[in-house]
């Protein structure tokens, strides 16, 4: 019950088919489906009203993890946030990647869901793009006549909003060389274990002789947009870290944050747990306390 | 776009059905099919009582749209057990008390046949964690994992699928 | 996560008793084949030849006057069968709960009836105020929005409080201040004021309890269908089948025999379904189209529309001894009852009642407002207004034993009822209370003592907490406590049972069909279970109240006693001896003492009715069952938790609920309620918070997504105890618990909270956030 309103439905064989449908239709009336998980809900609460929806279902070629040539990986269009959990190379390799999947409690969404579609939602709280922000993860953009490459925070410009043309379709997710041997960390606050997080944050560094080298941290759900927290960066970069570092660039990142009230949590706490959350992933990856996180509120 | 028929393949049986794009899969289940095992209740993909197996993996039907299902084996909670007799799941379910008011139990149960397919001797934590996506409001999940745990230990010894 | 220890502890050590052989054992429920299957059918699952598809159109503004509503367009839309407004259906002020027909004429007199089938003016964002039958959801869903509806914007108000200001948006002509009802504890005794001066200590605090949702997974539903008779059929989860007949019956100006109400399986209820849903409109559309109509809310609808718990704003305060002595108990609470009365002067009785009926205190005085406000309408929700005023209760308790220095356990054993003493209505003593025995054993599954004072340091801080609580078994003597059983034997030797009772989950077939068993000393699979149907099955006031195990159990068990008089008459004759020399087990009727001397029951079964001698008949045993004591259950509830004080994250390291059962009739099913009551009272306690935009009134809670309960990583060890001091007036001994599990959880939750960080959060749901800042402000508050 609550049918579908009306819409025009193709299924194209290839990218390309699909680029070219897509732009039959202004930005806003053509809707790319991939795993549903976001948009077929939100069709049935009438929340969205496409005048057309380009399922990519019937093209062969898009669900995969492979070897980038000499180094990285690459994530395809329809590669399910499932599969990149159970994916031994990103277990190895990107395992801030892997832990930020590994919060997500559903398998069934995880299953229906991917990871490319997820970007394309562009949630603040997405904590697959968390964790692709701190890889420094690139995403292939295919158009009508040319493809691009950009950084993954260059493709986030609003609420919602990504910086896709009316021509373009996200094609893959490109991750640089192994990050095996950078420290990492992944945190999140939720109300209950199967919740979208509050506040989420990612970090990576390269530690050497104790010194913090290539520092990244960003952080999710206190922005229209997940956005790094450079200030804290700038803070660690090149410094042994002690405790009233830490703190300070703790303090840094949830300065630099705008959070709001809405149902899951209030904009005073989030500046608050951004500052805590920051100061654990950052002390997790210097495995200063080596304290376990546990998923979720309320266990 | 208008009807069209498509070709389904559920609980391995060939189905040929009139649908439209916007039918959703959940819906094409219980309002054409009759296969009213496959429940409704969110609609947003948060309870899980709208879980299907198709190509062996974990679906919500109500947020796929049926078209996007054709030529795929979907497996519903009516495909499981044999005539009268049951699953090792669900005979499980109702030797522990993991029933109340049944409403999320095919869901439940089918989310326990994608574990033990492909992890035949979880621990109590990964009963947990595979079940995360199926909410039960009568009972509290711990007879159902208990269930689930006992289920895999008949299924270890008798060899049942 | 698991139930640790799955335990009966029998405190009767009654030597000669019958040792029951089916009653207390772990037996599966009868349905769960066709659950486990998916071949289980619910109301939602129906579907009729020809039926056309409800749905209603609802008000998008908390409060406005309807100046005017347009239908003609929507009714020439090809498919619409009919569009009604408040015009179109009876012109009947109702409540669309059923308190009046169980309480006595005089009590009836204070239930307030102020809706309508379909509003004529809106009171909350998602009042009903037309609705459409047509072919199809899409033509329907066209009619919708071709009906113009000419609202005049009022302004509104959403806070119980603000709502009796002199300056409030009146939301209900009657009601000065918005408020419907002001209820005084009826059992006020002694002199309160006279008890606080004589107290050393008098401890007084204000907390607030939020609007919890029920999320049963079967969304609401109705299927109405009038044959050329002019007689009704309906099917629904409603789970009060008979009281509901007749409630539309008269809101219909039919006769209760023109009413046939069908009750499927039910997909969960925890007391949201012993009122009106989607019924009503949907019964209006069937009479005026002529046709079979179903209306089935859509999750949004079931969000906003199905009634969910009363929050209170809820003062208690204490009067103590410094030797623990409560001198005095007095409560004060204004309940938001949202648009409409319905549940809410009930559940601020019972809150009271309950509040009052658990501790021995000579002085006790309560006063209650039921307020309106525009928001989504309260109502009834298992434990029915106990579960907010043991948060009060119990926190009050703590905050006094903490005031004198004296152990909160050993304040509670110093004072609580025991057998003997006046329950919750006074008039009553107490027939069994193992509540001590409860008290002490959770204390020691969760180690209390050594628990007690620990002292963490760094950010993660441990706290144990307790609460009590006690609930009926049912209503007696508010309601008439009535229910009616029929045991009927086969040729075959087996029985089948009828009973108006619904079967929402809670396991009552299954407990039922052992009592009968059990009686007649046949096996459990021999009997099988009829109910739901007003056509067939004896009248019974309903499921809920925590009754049917309590007095549809002695009915059952007074009809199977009845049959198995009437079998053994009949084998006394054929095995000629007299029949008090006989008994049955195992499907055979014996002669005590010769245990050879057997003649089968499926034999008498048969030769009673295939009677050559013109003396046929059929064993049937009936029953009508009146209850005559409420029995209450009692639980000691203890949780072990951690604080994060960085973050005011709560993890539950485990909890114990030791319950007085009376008599375990089916621990499989007993232990599934209480741990499915504890997971809910987990959720209020801790996550679920039911949010209504403060500026336009709309549900932000409208989803799953938007409104949280725990999933299975969220529900924390989990041990139950079943405590056995059997009552004297249940069937077996047993007393009801279907509601017990969802009481004590919160308070203990935050006494222990308090244990661990010294602070005490006074509303729910106790978030991280309000943790997180109670900890902040006592920090400061320190100077710290």
């Amino acid at each position: 019950m609550s049918y579908l309103r009306n819409f025009e439905y193709f299924e194209p064989e290839s990218l390309e088919e699909a680029v070219k449908l897509k732009l039959k239709y202004d930005p806003e009336e053509a809707k790319v489906l991939a795993g549903g998980v976001d948009l077929v809900p939100r069709m049935r609460r009438r929340q969205i009203l496409p005048k057309c929806v380009i399922s990519l279902h019937r093209i062969s070629g898009l669900d995969y993890i492979e070897s980038n040539g000499k180094s990285g990986l690459r994530i395809g269009a329809l590669t399910s946030i499932r599969s990149i959990e159970l994916s031994s190379a990103i277990q190895r390799d990107y395992k801030v990647l892997y832990e930020a999947v590994h919060q997500i409690a559903s398998i069934q969404v995880k299953t229906m869901s991917t990871a490319v579609g997820n970007l394309c939602v562009a949630s603040p709280a997405s904590d697959v793009a968390l964790s692709l922000f701190v890889l420094g993860a690139k995403l292939r953009l295919i158009g009508r006549t040319s493809e691009r490459v950009i950084p993954i925070e260059d493709f986030y410009v609003g609420l919602n909003q990504t910086s896709l043309r009316p021509d373009e379709i996200a094609a893959e997710i490109i991750l640089p060389s192994s990050t095996a041997q950078l420290s990492c960390a992944f945190l999140r606050l939720t109300r209950t274990a199967t919740d979208c997080p509050k506040v989420n944050v990612a970090v990576t560094m390269k530690v050497v002789d104790n010194r913090c080298k290539n520092v990244n941290i960003a952080l999710g759900c206190v922005a229209p947009t997940p956005i790094r927290a450079q200030k804290a960066e700038d803070k660690l970069r090149g410094q042994i870290p002690g405790e009233k570092l830490i703190e300070a660039a703790a303090d840094a990142a949830a300065e630099a944050t705008k959070s709001i009230t809405d149902i899951r949590s209030t904009a005073e706490y989030r500046k608050e747990m951004i500052c805590v959350l920051t100061r654990r992933a950052i002390e997790k990856s210097l495995n200063m306390k080596g304290e376990s996180y546990r998923r979720g509120d309320m266990q | 776009m208008s009807k069209q028929i498509a070709k389904f393949n559920i609980n391995g049986r060939p189905y040929e059905v009139l649908i439209e794009p916007q039918t959703i899969l959940v819906d094409l289940l219980r309002d054409q099919l009759d296969l009213m095992g496959t429940r409704l209740n969110c609609g947003v993909g948060e309870c899980g009582a709208c879980t299907v197996l198709i190509d062996g993996k974990l679906n919500l039907a109500c947020s796929r749209l049926a078209i996007t299902a054709t030529g795929k084996d979907i497996l519903t909670i009516e495909g499981l057990a044999k005539g009268t007799t049951l699953h090792p799941i669900q005979k499980a379910f109702a030797e522990y008390g993991a029933i109340q008011c049944g409403f999320c139990t095919p869901g439940m149960i089918l989310s326990a046949k994608a574990l033990l397919d492909s992890n035949p001797n979880p621990t109590k934590k990964e009963v947990q964690e595979a079940l995360a996506g199926n909410l039960c409001r009568c009972t509290g999940y711990l007879k159902i994992v208990d269930a689930v745990l006992a289920a895999a230990d008949a299924m270890g010894k008798g060899g049942l699928a | 996560m698991s139930a640790l220890k799955k335990e009966v502890i029998d405190l009767s050590g009654i030597e000669n008793e019958k040792k029951q052989s089916i009653v207390g054992k772990r037996i599966p429920r009868s349905d769960a084949f066709e659950k486990s299957t998916g071949l289980a059918r619910y109301t939602i699952d129906v579907k009729l030849p020809g039926m056309l598809v409800g749905k209603v159109l609802r008000s998008p503004h908390a409060h406005a006057n309807i100046l005017n509503i347009d239908k003609s367009k929507a009714e020439k839309i090809p498919g619409v069968e009919a569009v009604i407004t408040a015009e179109d259906v009876p012109n009947r002020l109702f409540n669309g709960t059923f308190t009046i027909y169980k309480v006595s004429p005089e009590r009836a007199k204070h239930e307030v009836e102020d809706r309508y089938i379909l509003s004529k003016k809106a009171r909350f964002v998602g009042d009903g105020i037309a609705a459409v039958a047509a072919i199809d959801e899409e033509t329907a869903e066209n009619a919708l929005e071709l009906i113009d509806v000419q609202y005049e914007k009022l302004p509104a108000v959403y806070d119980c409080i603000e709502a009796m200001n002199t300056d409030a948006p009146r939301i209900h002509d009657f009601a000065k201040n918005n408020i419907a009802k002001h209820i005084s504890f009826p059992f006020a005794a002694g002199d309160v004021e006279q008890g606080f001066q004589q107290a050393d200590y008098n401890i007084e605090s204000t907390f607030k309890t939020s609007k919890q949702k029920h999320c049963q997974l079967e969304l609401d539903s109705c299927v109405a269908k009038f044959d050329p008779q002019g007689r009704l059929t309906i099917w629904s989860p409603c789970c009060q089948i008979h009281l509901f007949r007749r409630r539309i019956a008269w809101l219909f100006g039919l006769k209760e025999g023109m009413v046939r109400v069908i009750s499927n399986y039910v997909g969960g209820s925890f007391g949201g379904r012993s009122n009106f849903n989607a019924e009503p409109i949907c019964i209006a559309l069937a009479q005026k189209s002529g046709k079979p109509v179903k209306l089935e809310y859509t999750s949004e609808e079931d969000f906003i529309v199905h009634m969910s718990r009363q929050p209170f704003v809820q003062t208690g305060k204490i009067g103590v001894k410094k030797d623990g002595t409560i001198t005095a108990l007095q409560t004060k609470l204004v309940t938001n009852g949202g648009a409409y009365f319905e549940t809410s002067g009930a559940t601020t009785a019972v809150n009271m009642v309950l509040f009052m009926g658990l501790y021995r205190c000579p002085n006790m005085a309560g006063e209650g407002d039921v307020v309106y406000t525009n928001t989504p309408v309260s109502g009834g929700f298992r434990g029915y207004g106990n579960p907010q005023g043991t948060f009060v209760l119990e926190q009050i308790i703590d905050m006094a034993a903490e005031k004198i220095g004296m152990d909160p356990m050993a304040f509670r054993l110093k004072n609580h009822r025991r057998t003997g003493d006046p329950s919750w209505w006074p008039s009553i003593p107490l027939g069994s209370c193992a509540l001590e025995e409860c008290i002490r054993i959770g204390a020691e599954r969760i180690g209390w003592e050594e628990k007690r004072s620990r002292k963490d340091t760094g950010t993660k801080k441990k706290g144990v907490g307790m609460a009590i609580m006690s609930h009926p078994s049912n209503v007696f003597p508010l309601f008439i406590e009535h229910s009616n059983a029929s045991v009927n034997l086969n040729e075959d030797g087996s029985a089948f049972v009828s009973v108006g009772v619904s079967e929402a989950g809670q396991g009552s077939l299954v407990v039922l069909a052992q009592i009968a068993a059990e009686e007649l000393g046949i096996h459990v699979e021999d009997v099988h279970m009829v109910t739901g149907d007003t056509d067939i099955t004896p009248f019974d006031m309903g499921t809920y109240g925590s009754r049917t195990t309590y007095v549809l159990g002695n009915a059952v068990l007074s009809a199977a006693r009845k049959a198995k008089i009437q079998l053994l008459a009949h084998a006394g004759k054929k095995l000629k001896v007299s029949a008090d020399e006989l008994d049955i087990k195992d499907r055979q009727i014996f002669v005590k003492g010769q245990p050879k001397k057997t003649i089968p029951v499926a034999e008498i079964a048969r030769d009673t009715i295939y009677d050559h001698q013109g003396k046929g008949s059929n064993i049937i045993g009936t029953s009508s069952f009146n209850a005559s004591n409420s029995a209450p259950t009692f639980q000691a509830a203890f949780v072990d938790l951690e604080v994060d004080t960085d973050t005011g994250v709560v993890n539950i390291l485990k909890m114990v609920m030791a319950q007085d059962i009376g008599k375990t009739i089916n621990p499989l099913g007993a232990e599934g309620q209480l741990e499915g009551s504890a997971a809910q009272g987990i959720g209020y306690a801790l996550c679920e918070d039911f949010v209504v935009d403060s500026n336009s009134g709309r549900t932000l809670s409208d989803s799953l997504h938007t409104y949280r309960i725990p999933s299975s990583l969220d529900i924390p060890e989990l041990e139950i105890i079943l405590v056995e001091e059997k009552d004297p007036t249940g069937p077996f001994g047993a007393k009801g618990i279907g509601e017990a599990g969802s009481v004590a959880i919160a308070p203990a939750i935050a006494n222990a909270i308090y244990n661990a960080i010294g602070v005490r959060v006074k509303e729910l749901p106790m978030t991280p956030e309000k943790i997180f800042k109670a900890i902040k402000m006592a920090s400061s508050q320190e100077g710290r």
